[in-house]
């Protein structure tokens, strides 16, 4: 189901780009203001802060989506965008080995970049107060996490040639004002399913964390939304079709 | 593919883009040998290209190559090769690896054997450690063909294969591709330029405006092309004598007296262009110019259209 071949094409391709550094130097921002925050203040809020500002806001609202949709666009998207996807797609390889090799590596790179970003950012956030799990909490958010914004933004990049701005759309309008304004449409929202997750290792009281989905139903869309896009993912690459540029 | 299966074939292939059609009605069948499609640009030879190769599903009709339906079916790829027009390569790798990696992906037993023997047939041993990002247009052409031939496929596919290649490396190619050929592979390749078609190809399918235009052996359909009606412009000291002595030659069957020019029609272009000159001495008349009204690719395929 895995082609090594592809996967090691995908990690040099990823690797080689420069918006990839920037995805690392944009991790690496929360981590700062972790810094700033323990050298500024005392630790009597550390919890309650790292939990819902630099974890939940920053690394899971923003630096998980942006990672994700830099390496999940990119992993077959950019071959759409130069050319290389016939290369690939002309070879006898079932479509589905090819689209889980490229979610494989999407995931893998937004894995590494946004659980460091998190437990470095927890770990300092933290101070020394007790963890109560927060950083175990904010790193298996952030794995689950990745794979299902990868699967949600491979698929973008198959269906549409503007996945990045899909993608910017959904993180930005939807999730960043739609979602925040009206509660019922939580269910529809990636990052949602990421802090509902969290929660099940975090034991710190609801008032230093609380999402807004319980860890059952995050779970349950977590896995609807990355199996139904990885589905939609395959039936797209059957049907893609070269365009006249291509 | 059974011993009745031809190893392409296009059945009344049609296919639009909303209410652009691209390519109408087509059918025919090739088998080993080189086939090359020829047409002006944007005829619909590339998009029937990448409907042979599985890549555009056809509006209406069928397109099976050995035996096998093209679109949907990447099993197909283990017998057929690729090569598109656009210079596509992954610019990070090299020509070896490149190669090497297409080996791989068709799970070739020796890859690396079946890479170095590709680039050998190429001729890109030089340059195959070098990343393939910094080839010249020519080079990024011959180590796409090397990547799509590495799995020695019984038909291969090249959209302008030749875009790009100096005339020593089109030669190079041309002898590659007819010694493939010799081996009963089947060689498609698209082609706006008459001249690489007739250098290369047994069989030629003339496609223009998206329609089948004309079909078959090369030289027969050169011939056509050769004998269509043609008009000639002259200046001559005297039109009005040169005009009563041409239109008595035999090559010749209409002249028009244009303001300073001369309009000359013949149906036999050789005749004529080997009789003008003595037709025009005899009658005393220096010719000034001389110049064919429309010699463009684009009105010899319009004359075969209109066959």
């Amino acid at each position: 189901m895995i082609d090594p071949t592809i996967l090691r094409l995908t990690v040099r391709q990823l690797l080689g780009q420069r918006r990839s550094i920037v995805m690392v130097l944009f991790a690496l921002l929360p981590v700062l203001l972790a810094v700033l925050y323990a050298l500024e203040n005392d630790s009597s809020d550390a919890q309650e802060w790292t939990a819902k500002v630099a974890l939940g806001g920053l690394v899971i609202g923003l630096v998980l989506p942006f990672t994700a949709l830099v390496f999940g666009t990119a992993a077959l998207g950019q071959e759409f965008e130069d050319g290389t996807a016939v290369y690939l797609l002309a070879k006898p390889i079932p479509r589905a080995t090819i689209v889980f090799s490229k979610l494989v590596v999407a995931w893998a790179a937004t894995t590494a970049v946004v659980v460091v970003s998190a437990a470095l950012t927890g770990a300092i956030g933290l101070s020394g107060e007790p963890g109560e799990g927060i950083i175990a909490g904010f790193v298996a958010a952030a794995v689950v996490g990745s794979l299902v914004y990868c699967a949600a933004f491979l698929w973008l990049s198959i269906a549409t040639s503007r996945a990045l701005i899909v993608g910017l759309l959904y993180v930005f309008i939807w999730q960043g004002v739609v979602v925040s304004l009206f509660s019922g449409v939580r269910y529809f929202s990636i990052s949602q399913y990421a802090l509902g997750i969290a929660k099940a290792f975090i034991t710190a009281p609801d008032e230093i964390f609380d999402p807004r989905l319980n860890v059952a139903p995050a779970v349950l869309f977590a896995v609807l939304v990355t199996v139904g896009a990885t589905w939609l993912s395959v039936r797209a690459l059957q049907r893609w079709e070269i365009g006249e540029a291509t | 593919m059974t011993q009745e299966s031809p190893a392409v074939e296009v059945d009344h292939v049609s296919r639009w883009y909303g209410n652009i059609v691209a390519v109408n009605d087509i059918s025919f069948a090739l088998n080993g040998g080189i086939t090359g499609l020829l047409g002006p640009n944007g005829a619909g030879k590339s998009t029937l290209l990448h409907m042979l190769a599985g890549f555009l599903r056809p509006s209406a009709g069928g397109v099976r190559v050995l035996g096998e339906p093209a679109w949907q079916n990447p099993a197909m790829y283990r017998r057929i090769g690729l090569v598109q027009e656009r210079e596509s390569v992954y610019p990070f790798l090299s020509g070896y690896e490149f190669v090497l990696d297409s080996a791989r992906l068709h799970h070739i037993a020796e890859p690396e054997k079946a890479a170095l023997k590709a680039i050998h047939m190429v001729e890109l041993e030089s340059a195959m450690s070098r990343a393939t990002g910094g080839y010249s247009k020519g080079m990024k052409q011959r180590i796409k063909i090397a990547a799509a031939l590495v799995h020695e496929p019984q038909v291969l596919l090249l959209d302008e294969p030749f875009n790009g290649a100096d005339p020593r490396q089109r030669l190079q190619l041309m002898d590659m591709l007819r010694a493939m050929a010799k081996e009963g592979r089947t060689v498609v390749f698209s082609s706006h330029i008459l001249e690489e078609v007739e250098r290369l190809a047994d069989d030629v399918l003339v496609i223009v405006a998206g329609r089948l235009a004309a079909s078959g052996d090369f030289h027969e359909i050169r011939k056509l092309m050769t004998d269509r009606p043609h008009s000639f412009f002259l200046r001559a000291s005297d039109n009005r004598r040169l005009a009563a002595s041409l239109v008595a030659d035999a090559s010749v069957y209409g002249v028009e007296l244009a303001g300073d020019d001369l309009r000359v029609s013949t149906s036999e272009f050789a005749s004529f262009t080997q009789a003008v000159a003595g037709v025009a001495r005899r009658a005393g008349v220096s010719i000034y110019e001389i110049r064919p009204t429309d010699e463009s690719l684009e009105s010899v395929f319009s004359y075969l259209v209109k066959r």
